[in-house]
């Protein structure tokens, strides 16, 4: 199963490199969205600036940072754990993409008349999703650093606080895109996919704390954005971003929330699409 | 001779009630080129999705190689290599990346699938193009990789389902030679559909005659013609003579029709009767002003044991079958 899934892994991926456009829209997307939304809909820019004097409005910007952003320096860095969930989420999303081409050529029908293990099919594209993501985010997380008043570090922060940032960004990936390939394993048309992508993408996206903190939030929506994966790795993200070299215990519940997640999803992902790949 | 590939009873009925395959049995001896010609709709691509493990069998037996298709499916899948009708190479991937993933894919250790695929570009003639993207070829390169694609692992049975559908002329002459060369040089056993009679006629040592799921006939493609009565020949004569007896004496001969001065003569070969017959007549002081030769075409064979042309159009019912069998294949 090993020497199948690393070969169509590679087919995938080898598939992705030869596209120009789509690597560059994956790692142009997420840098116009911290741009955007970092600069545009920053909530602290948000009050009349005609209500206090300049001093008065500094520390009122301060205090809601303080306050409503975890004590980040400023809006990106806010931002960036949130961006960092969104771009695996949005990847994540097309992870059947290849699946419903393979199926309208005629591939699949070839590799399923193959001694292969049919796990394969299923997981060369989640891993190729989860290489297709991470490479853009760690590009994006560099940029995020590189822009003028963009995203701050805390002194303190350690290479083992990046490593858990994307072991964090890794769970998250892994269930998403186990989630969606299962969803696409027996569609014949991208516009089915698309639809699908569409519906789930930005409810997940609004109902987490990726953009704003759960807090600012109606009830019955902050206990959605509770359990919401994305919450999860984005709040984890931040934590380590904000606080630096962190206690291990204070992202444990978020950490261990996220494995759960992703096993999960991979596995029944796995046994769904063996179901879905038996012969009619 | 050893069978390759054993069918017996076979039927396949799709959701809706759709009869795709409906009972037919036949056996593939080891070595052989063996064809199944019908029209579209006729179920020839279903016989070969339930002989490659693609489809489940509704009731009936299939074994290829000794193993049981529905029991023993991933024991068959080693064994047999498979050319789709659709081009499934992809396109964006070079020439040798297709063939050393097929490697991969069968377990072909790398030093062996190495020189494989050198000997497989070389026989095809791809050896110039193998490091160029798919995209840049030709339809007829494309088939022709197509082909090799599936030979990595040495399958002893290669399934083809409509090797040269969509090409010109040129190329599937160059196809056919391709394939003749794969059955008798490299003795795989070979199982292809086709919708092109001159090519069962061409390539095939027995045929099968599929319409409507049933099989209507099979044979060498000589046996099916001699279905329809063997091959005519027609002997215009200088002058009226009875030569009835003598015409009906010649081995193979199973009918002489006599109109005026001319003879319609029926026989099996025509080319093996063809001197006895013209030294017969000159012994008989008799002159020959024209001979000619007819060959029965699959053409009429088909039209004898179907009841309907082959070439015409296809019947509503045919279309809707076939939009059903395309619909659930997905």
């Amino acid at each position: 199963m090993l020497t199948e899934t690393l070969a169509l892994t590679v087919r995938e991926l080898k598939k992705w490199i030869r596209t120009p456009a789509s690597v560059f829209i994956a790692l142009f997307q997420p840098l116009v969205w911290i741009a955007l939304f970092g600069s545009a809909f920053n909530p602290t820019n948000l009050i009349p600036s005609s209500i206090a004097t300049p001093e008065v409005m500094a520390q009122i910007r301060q205090s809601i940072l303080g306050q409503t952003f975890g004590n980040a320096p400023n809006y990106i860095t806010y931002l960036t754990g949130g961006i960092l969930s969104l771009l695996l989420l949005f990847t994540s999303a097309f992870s059947g993409g290849s699946l419903v081409l393979d199926r309208r050529f005629g591939y699949l029908n070839k590799l399923l008349a193959s001694p292969i293990s049919r796990a394969s099919i299923f997981l060369s594209r989640v891993f190729a999703t989860v290489v297709k993501g991470m490479i853009p985010s760690l590009i994006v997380f560099f940029a995020a650093l590189s822009i003028p008043d963009g995203l701050k570090l805390n002194p303190s922060f350690t290479l083992l606080d990046g490593l858990l940032i994307f072991l964090t960004l890794f769970l998250l990936s892994l269930g998403f895109s186990s989630l969606f390939t299962a969803i696409a394993m027996r569609m014949t048309k991208w516009e089915s996919l698309v639809a699908v992508v569409n519906l789930l993408n930005l409810p997940l996206l609004f109902s987490s704390s990726a953009l704003l903190p759960v807090t600012s939030m109606p009830d019955w929506l902050q206990a959605i954005a509770k359990i919401n994966p994305i919450s999860k790795a984005a709040d984890a993200t931040r934590t380590l971003i904000v606080q630096g070299s962190v206690d291990l215990s204070i992202i444990m519940l978020n950490l261990t929330y996220l494995i759960a997640f992703a096993a999960i999803l991979t596995i029944a992902g796995g046994i769904a699409s063996i179901i879905a790949l038996r012969t009619e | 001779m050893t069978r390759v590939i054993e069918v017996e009873n076979l039927t396949k009925i799709y959701k809706g009630n759709i009869k795709a395959v409906d009972d037919i049995s036949f056996d593939v001896n080891e070595g052989a080129l063996f064809g199944f010609l019908g029209p579209n709709g006729a179920g020839k691509t279903t016989t070969i999705k339930l002989l490659t493990t693609l489809a489940s069998i509704t009731s009936g037996k299939a074994t290829v190689l000794g193993h049981d298709v529905s029991k023993q499916p991933n024991m068959v899948r080693k064994s047999i290599g498979i050319v789709p009708q659709d081009l499934t190479i992809d396109n964006e991937l070079k020439g040798n990346e297709n063939i050393m993933l097929a490697a991969k894919l069968y377990h072909v250790p790398n030093h062996v699938a190495k020189k494989r695929v050198e000997d497989l570009l070389e026989l095809v003639g791809l050896t110039d193009a193998a490091n160029r993207l798919v995209s840049t070829y030709s339809g007829g390169m494309r088939k022709r990789l197509e082909l090799i694609v599936g030979l990595v692992h040495e399958p002893k049975v290669l399934f083809m389902d409509e090797p040269t559908l969509g090409l010109d002329v040129n190329t599937r002459k160059i196809i056919w030679d391709y394939i003749r060369e794969l059955n008798k040089e490299k003795r795989v056993t070979i199982f292809m559909t086709t919708h092109y009679l001159e090519e069962a006629d061409a390539l095939c040592d027995v045929a099968a005659i599929i319409d409507r799921g049933k099989i209507r006939a099979q044979g060498s493609p000589q046996e099916l013609k001699e279905i329809i009565g063997g091959e005519v020949i027609t002997i215009e004569l200088t002058k009226e003579r009875d030569l009835q007896d003598f015409f009906s004496s010649i081995k193979g001969v199973k009918e002489v029709k006599k109109l005026g001065s001319t003879y319609g003569i029926k026989l099996g070969m025509a080319e093996d009767a063809i001197p006895a017959i013209i030294d017969g007549i000159y012994a008989r002081g008799v002159k020959i002003k024209a001979l000619s030769c007819s060959k029965p075409s699959l053409d009429q064979v088909f039209l004898e044991v179907t009841g309907k042309e082959f070439r015409e159009e296809e019947s509503a019912e045919a279309a809707s079958r076939r939009q059903d069998i395309i619909a659930r294949r997905g």
